[in-house]
């Protein structure tokens, strides 16, 4: 069955056309081809299809797209404006090497941003707590963890 | 050399930090059509029908493919070894089964439809009856006289063994001072990579052309592989990498979904892309390290080795065309790693069972070699009353005696294990451990410390192998405007040796960093080559760079000293400058050199050199050899990279539950390139290495089907599970490879196997624990603490 709903999404409002057993990242992946969202388990356990819901954070792969319907999406697209100012999350990254693959990043990033939102120094104990849901097979999240660390000190000082 | 040991972040970083790579899953195309599998609930049956009816039915359904289509117009898959020149059995499979089934999940046939959701419900509704048939569900059975058979052809479960000898162990039994036996358990696990298998094929019928995208680490080898498979030529089919989400060796050729996209994309003449699913991935999509070993080690009252027996029964899952299986050869192959022992003998016994076939992952068995090792150097300790590292350092092959040739024809090429295993200790303050254990127990907490002593041959080369090769390839290519362009052989699964490939040319040509451009993964652009794995890439490729990249620059030496009207011998190039030696105010840029070569060759000073300014070159290494030897020996890897690992955990005795406080490693892979990169890469080891000691375990029951199908049951370490890791290079070069690198990619998977057994052995030295068995899963350890608790009181 289809369903017309009305999203915002990366704050361009717009409607789309799901089915409506579609979930949210398959929605953003292949309607709207925002193909920065991963998926890694659908099951919501890898946190790859991280995305924000209204501000807070959600696995997408869980979320149904017509749960979506009169919201507002924020996706890794919606960080940044362009290649070379990217969202200070995203250029801690780039400089610590806070990723390889790249697969789980996005997600990665994702929450790291909703941490920093909730809380802007974090110790090292409170950041890995906020990316516990997000599985990375690549860094074994040492470079990861020093990203935000160096993200929470630039948003800081460009406070 | 300016870039070469310079830590530089990967080139790749900003694209994939901003969420705009593209994979596989990523890319759309017009027309494009969806595969999903049906695949076989049972481990052992023979297939008596398949009805597709209800799902041909549905629409959108384009096509239901089954294995009789399948042998009827295809080849077996083309194995990835030689198995005749490796002394192994062959299997003959299909990209979807034609008549019987050997594990669950094999591939039985096949829906594509307009969409994905379409293609996954018509594929529930393909009717498939079995008729079950006797399962060998361990290497116990499979080995027992009349078991029923995996491969009824083959007249027995076993697919390769070997028998390895040096000197007479027998006698060192017989004049032993002391012996020891034990055998230990490395459980099944894989990598899992966070971006499932994917591939995508599109034919063009008017220039008959195949395009073929794959989440692969290899595409020249899968080329290779579709062409034999499909039987089309090679030169028809374009094979492109796109980014890879993680590959751990897991990503190499060839699954059953690998040719048949391929085939389905031919005969529909539509697009069709198949994304694997994560449970298909972790039910189909390569397992890894189930094996159980045995030993006898004689040794003196003052710990030092002088027989050893060893005994590798690996259970490999069924035959396929994958490389896995070779991963218990490489473990029985690295025993006794870094240990010189004069008198020993190592056995393999590689057994096919109904599970899931092994595919290549991080580690390829000589993780499991190296957990051995400890643990064995761990026993000797205990049994000898002396102190875990001085024993390792009695009987570590000495840093003089290399090249060394070890049990299994191994030729190791450098090493000096006693230096990275004491400054290892000294990272961790070993010394002052026992104080500081002291201490916390005081506190009433218990914290122990273990040792992790790794040896990662890399390179992997075997016999007549289309997928493991001792060589690569690459083009350098200075453009009219000098800068450059770099094509490899060598591709990257997401682990920044583009950017380890890009220092070596800037080197290697006298050029900025940011002028080099580096090009992989497309077989239509991309010099032959094999691609991933084993660590070669830089060994491998970035050798090949380097020898194309020398022939650029001495024919640009020739024009710039026509330039500068000096001799040849008298210039020299660095950051894009050539200059006369002595006199660096005399100078031409390189790019003024490069346009002179291409815009007047009848110039004076071209007038001399072939035009172009593009060199193809092959690295082919030097420590291999694999003319037939006594015992069927072989020296399949070149490079010896080497690692020590120290770590410091805590444990809960109440509860089993331990956490690590402290974790160093010193690493030594010769010439390290990018240490940053490096230190990167050992990260995601150690992470693996941690993963596979206590959290990562692929389950299955006595009917061989597999219990751990989501990443709720497969376990993986979040961030929470581990501390920073503390690491160092210490750099023995390599003697046979021009830069004396020697590869990094595979460390620190293994020293957490051995070394958490010891840590927590360690931390409660009261029950006299030994741990043989992996995962050290919360529950195992606090059985293993009961029952000790037990036996004391
Ligand atoms: S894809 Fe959504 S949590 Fe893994
Ligand atoms: S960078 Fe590969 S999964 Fe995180």
């Amino acid at each position: 069955m289809k369903k017309s709903i009305e999203v915002t999404v990366n704050g361009k409002s717009q409607s789309v056309e799901v089915d409506t057993r579609m979930v949210l990242a398959d929605m953003l992946r292949e309607n709207l081809r925002l193909t920065g969202t991963h998926i890694g388990c659908g099951t919501g356990s890898c946190g790859a299809c991280t995305v924000m819901l209204d501000g807070r954070t959600v696995k997408s792969c869980s979320v149904l797209a017509a749960d979506a319907d009169g919201r507002s999406v924020q996706t890794v697209e919606g960080l940044s404006t362009s290649a070379v100012s990217l969202h200070p999350v995203q250029e801690a990254m780039v400089e610590n090497q806070g990723l390889q693959c790249g697969y789980c990043t996005p997600g990665m990033v994702l929450s790291a941003v909703e941490l920093l939102n909730k809380n802007p120094d974090p110790t090292e104990d409170e950041i890995r707590h906020g990316i516990a849901g997000n599985l990375c097979r690549c860094t074994g999240y040492h470079f990861v963890v020093t990203s935000i660390q160096a993200a929470a000190k630039s948003m800081k000082e460009g406070a | 050399m300016k870039h070469i040991g310079r830590a530089q972040t990967s080139l790749t970083n900003r694209q994939l930090a901003a969420g705009k790579g593209v994979f596989v899953s990523d890319i759309q195309r017009h027309d494009m059509t969806h595969m999903a599998v049906v695949r076989s609930p049972h481990a052992s049956a023979r297939i008596v029908s398949i009805d597709s009816a209800a799902a041909e039915a549905i629409p959108g359904v384009v096509k239901v493919v089954t294995g009789q289509e399948i042998k009827a117009n295809m080849n077996p898959i083309f194995e990835a070894y030689d198995t005749e020149a490796m002394g192994a059995k062959g299997v003959v499979s299909y990209a979807l089964c034609p008549e019987r089934v050997r594990y669950v999940g094999e591939a039985v046939a096949a829906v594509v439809a307009e969409d994905k959701y379409t293609a996954r419900k018509a594929a529930d509704l393909v009717a498939v009856e079995y008729e079950t048939t006797p399962i060998v569900s361990n290497t116990k059975a499979a080995l027992e006289p009349g078991s029923p058979l995996v491969e009824p052809d083959w007249g027995d479960n076993i697919l390769i063994t070997r028998d390895f000898v040096k000197g007479d162990p027998d006698k060192a039994f017989a004049d032993a001072e002391m012996t020891s036996s034990d055998e230990v358990y490395q459980h099944r696990y894989t990598g899992a990579a966070l971006e499932p298998r994917a591939y995508m094929a599109e034919y063009d019928p008017y220039t008959e052309q195949l395009t073929y995208w794959a989440s692969t680490q290899n595409p020249h080898p899968v080329r290779v592989f579709l062409a034999e498979t499909l039987g089309i030529e090679e030169s028809s089919i374009r094979v492109i990498q796109p980014h890879v989400g993680g590959g751990f060796g897991l990503k190499t050729p060839t699954f059953q979904e690998e040719p048949l996209v391929a085939y389905l994309a031919r005969s529909l003449e539509r697009p069709v892309k198949f994304v694997s699913e994560r449970t298909e991935d972790l039910l189909v999509g390569g397992h890894a390290r189930e094996m159980r070993l045995s030993y006898d080690v004689a040794f003196t009252k003052d710990g030092r080795i002088t027989g050893f027996r060893a005994k590798v029964v690996a259970d490999v899952g069924a035959p396929s065309a994958l490389c896995g299986w070779g991963m218990s050869f490489v473990c029985a192959y690295s025993i006794p790693g870094c240990y010189k022992i004069e008198n020993a003998n190592v056995k393999l016994f590689s057994v096919v069972t109904n599970k899931c076939p092994w595919n290549a992952y991080r580690g390829y068995g000589k993780e499991t070699a190296s957990y051995l090792m400890d643990r064995v150097l761990d026993d000797v300790a205990a049994k000898t009353g002396r102190d875990r590292a001085e024993v390792r350092l009695k009987n570590f092959i000495p840093p003089d005696e290399f090249p060394y040739t070890q049990v299994s024809g191994a030729n190791l090429d450098s090493g000096n294990y006693p230096g990275t295993l004491k400054r290892v200790l000294e990272m961790i303050d070993y010394e002052g451990f026992p104080a500081r254990q002291e201490e916390a127990r005081r506190e009433g907490r218990y914290i122990g410390l273990g040792i992790g002593q790794e040896l990662t041959p890399e390179g992997c080369s075997m016999p007549r192998s289309t997928l493991l090769g001792g060589y690569d390839g690459a083009t350098v290519r200075v453009n009219p405007s000098g800068q450059v362009t770099v094509l490899t052989g060598i591709t990257s699964p997401g682990n920044g040796n583009e950017t380890a490939i890009a220092q070596i040319a800037a080197d290697s040509l006298g050029v900025p960093f940011d002028q080099i451009k580096v090009i992989q993964g497309d077989t239509d652009i991309c010099p032959y080559g094999l691609g991933n794995y084993s660590s070669r890439s830089v060994i491998m490729g970035g050798s090949a760079v380097q020898i194309a990249a020398k022939d650029i620059r001495d024919k640009m030496l020739k024009v710039a000293a026509k330039m500068l009207e000096v001799s040849a011998d008298e210039v020299e190039v660095e950051e894009g400058q050539f200059s006369a030696k002595g006199a660096p105010a005399r100078y031409v840029l390189f790019k003024d050199v490069a346009s002179t070569v291409y815009r007047d060759c009848h110039g004076v000073a071209a007038l001399e050199v072939e035009p172009g300014l593009e060199s193809t070159r092959y690295f082919q290494h030097g420590n291999v050899y694999h003319q037939p030897e006594t015992q069927g020996r072989f020296s399949a890897y070149p490079s010896w990279p080497n690692q020590s690992m120290a770590m410091i955990i805590e444990i809960d005795p109440e509860t089993g539950h331990f956490d690590i406080l402290k974790y160093c490693a010193v690493h030594d892979s010769g010439t390290v390139v990018n240490p940053l990169l490096a230190e990167a890469n050992l990260h995601g080891g150690f992470l693996q290495g941690v993963g596979g000691a206590a959290h990562e375990h692929l389950v299955y029951d006595d009917d061989c089907q597999l219990l751990t199908t989501t990443f709720m049951d497969y376990t993986c370490p979040t961030a929470m599970e581990v501390p920073f890791f503390e690491v160092e290079h210490q750099e023995t070069l390599s003697p046979f490879t021009p830069l004396g690198t020697k590869g990094v990619g595979e460390s620190g998977v293994a020293g957490a196997l051995s070394g958490l057994c010891s840590a927590i052995e360690n931390a409660l030295p009261h029950l006299d624990l030994r741990f043989t068995d992996l995962p050290l899963s919360p529950n195992a350890v606090w059985n293993a603490i009961h029952e000790a608790e037990e036996k004391r009181t």
